[in-house]
């Protein structure tokens, strides 16, 4: 990176650009179910973590959100993702089988330097899944990413905090990636 | 000091002259939709309106409920909102550290008095029109209340309190029935398969914090009898789960998905099954290093620790279960005939070391949580029985709980009456005991003789 890096500062036009282009064939991975290549999107080190929110008084609101090392929606390594994965792989994961119709919606996309390599990336989501005849369900939240820029210019999303807009999850399972 | 604590007080509904028409309660006699010697089931019971209302009086408004794990509350005020059936739950630690109970309903206009899921506060005050009510439910305060009638007496308008809140090892559990058999006596021999889960560390178990919730459509029975009697279905049900966590990524060798084992089923509904072939381990690595099993052999004996600990399923009746394996402690809340909404906790004992808690937290949401590998096959059973069960042949239709019929007996090692591993034994007991309570009156429904 030649660029002079301000941190916190928002990413210039064609970077921001970049950054919507690799959430957008992200989001055509999800859907398109290659999970696999999917997985290659994340650093080796990664962080993929989507806490609990609870209903807390205005004046404890600070505990809404879970933390880490609580009980969460998802907690993973890329290894547990991978184990994941695998699952479906398997031909026998029932839940998913035949497999749900997703559609991931992602905008909002504001992405500042979090330091000379990184960029922390903010962006939301909505997901849409349906299911068999008549099941419907719509996942809302956003994202905060950790995005390292590697020396080829590519990127790597090194950590992940997905924050559901939910209380009471209003689904039967988690079963596809945010 | 006793592990098992125990507070009563009497709730003060009635108030006037106040009573309901008989209209409004009118029982169906369930005897002939549950065939617990023969293990047929009618498929009405998971889907009839009345049936469902039923419940709410003679099961969830009379039956030992969980509520919540003593490690939720440290200090006077700390709060935890849940449900009893349908109906909406405070508890708290009162300034004595007594764990109480009470509907979380104003008495003024009924308002929801408390909308956070957890926290700590001294006063509970209705948004309302400011009601106030104390820790001990006690209304302490009533805007203008120089304008309610001379009689009008704030003691009468407390908070309704559940009667009955008793604790074992860790889990509180209320009963609106202040008469009830006391929970210790209810679990009956049920305490000897929940100690191989509560009793390793005589440090006792903790939560982790937060609470998974998530929705389903099926109706509450579906999730709570399959905890209670069922392994038949790991092996189907979760193939890939097992294919994903066993060493050679193929699935469990045919001799530990043939394991043997014993099913625990209790005259009061409740039940609990598990492997008895000491390699069919499925935990967590740095919790199985953890344990000393020559210590738990020492403390809660060899059976214990080469059945109930490892690999199981359990069900207290009603609707609270739990997997000794990860930890997970759940309820099966009811939302109507259709649907159920799980709670689900994270169990760990005291004393083991941070990573060790932490690979036991890990392990139970990736497995039992709302997005973990094995629950998510669970729930597209469920939800896949209940999405067709109200066709109209379809409803007609018993199913089947034959297996093992006959096959339960007192086996000389394990307490109670135990059948093999793979059996409907538990689940024929859990019925058996619903439609019992089903067809028998409760206290609320104990008229005064004139």
């Amino acid at each position: 990176m030649t660029e002079e890096v301000v941190v916190d500062q928002l990413v210039d036009a064609e970077l921001a650009y970049k950054i919507q282009q690799f959430y957008f064939r992200e989001a055509e991975m999800l859907d398109d179910g290659h999970f696999a290549d999917w997985l290659e999107i994340f650093e080796e080190d990664l962080f993929y973590f989507a806490p609990l929110r609870t209903n807390r008084l205005r004046r404890q609101a600070a505990l809404s959100i879970g933390r880490e090392g609580e009980a969460a929606y998802f907690d993973e390594t890329k290894e547990s993702l991978a184990w994941r994965i695998r699952r479906y792989d398997s031909g026998m994961a029932w839940a998913e089988d035949p497999p749900s119709r997703t559609r991931h919606l992602i905008s909002n996309v504001t992405a500042r330097w979090a330091s000379p390599t990184e960029l922390r990336v903010r962006s939301a989501f909505l997901v849409y899944r349906n299911r068999l005849q008549t099941e419907t369900d719509i996942y809302s939240g956003g994202r905060t990413d950790i995005i390292r820029v590697r020396e080829d210019g590519s990127f790597g999303v090194a950590r992940r905090e997905i924050l559901f807009d939910i209380n009471v999850l209003m689904a039967k399972n988690l079963s596809t990636f945010f | 000091m006793s592990d098992c604590t125990s507070h009563t007080s009497e709730a003060n509904a009635s108030i006037g002259r106040m009573s309901r028409p008989e209209a409004f309660t009118q029982n169906i006699d369930v005897s002939t939709l549950v065939d617990s010697d023969g293990g047929l089931i009618d498929r009405s019971i998971y889907t009839e309106t009345s049936i469902y209302a039923q419940e709410q009086r003679r099961i969830f408004a009379r039956s030992w409920l969980f509520l919540a794990h003593t490690s939720q509350f440290k200090k006077p005020g700390d709060f935890f909102t849940t449900f009893m059936g349908e109906d909406p739950i405070i508890v708290t630690m009162d300034k004595t550290k007594t764990i109480r109970a009470y509907l979380n309903s104003c008495r003024h206009r009924g308002v929801r008095l408390c909308r956070a899921d957890a926290g700590a506060t001294k006063m509970f005050t209705c948004t309302y029109h400011g009601w106030s009510f104390d820790l001990a439910g006690a209304l302490q305060s009533v805007p203008n209340e120089k304008a309610y009638p001379e009689d009008f007496d704030r003691k009468q308008w407390g908070l309704i309190e559940v009667p009955n809140v008793q604790s074992y090892k860790g889990l509180i559990f209320g009963n609106w029935d202040k008469d009830a058999q006391s929970l210790e006596e209810n679990l009956g021999d049920m305490r000897y398969y929940m100690d191989a889960m509560l009793d390793r560390d005589p440090e006792g178990t903790e939560v982790m914090g937060g609470v998974m919730k998530w929705t389903l459509e099926g109706n509450w029975k579906l999730a709570a009898e399959q905890f209670a009697t069922d392994w038949y279905h790991v092996n189907m049900s979760h193939a890939s789960a097992l294919m994903v966590l066993s060493p050679t990524g193929r699935g469990p060798k045919a001799e530990i998905a043939a394991t043997p084992g014993r099913q625990f089923g209790s005259e009061n509904g409740h039940g609990a099954g598990f492997p008895t072939h000491p390699k069919s381990r499925f935990d967590a690595r740095p919790v199985h290093e953890y344990y000393d099993y020559e210590a738990l052999r020492e403390r809660l004996g060899d059976a214990a620790v080469e059945g109930p600990m490892t690999t199981g399923h359990a069900t207290v009746f009603p609707n609270f279960s739990y997997l000794p394996v990860n930890g997970s402690i759940r309820v099966w809340h009811p939302k109507g005939p259709d649907k159920m909404e799980v709670w689900a906790w994270v169990l760990v004992d005291k004393s083991m070391p941070d990573e060790v808690k932490d690979a036991q937290r890990l392990y139970n949401l990736r497995t039992f949580g709302p997005s973990g590998i094995f629950e998510a096959d669970d729930g597209e059973n469920w939800s896949e029985i209940q999405a067709i069960s109200h066709g109209f042949v379809t409803n007609n239709v018993p199913l089947n709980f034959q297996m093992g019929i006959g096959s339960e007996r007192n086996d000389g090692t394990y307490p109670g009456q135990t059948s093999e591993l793979y059996s409907d034994a538990a689940g024929r007991a859990f019925y058996r005991h619903w439609s019992k309570q089903m067809n028998t009156p409760a206290w609320h429904e104990r008229t005064e003789q004139a």
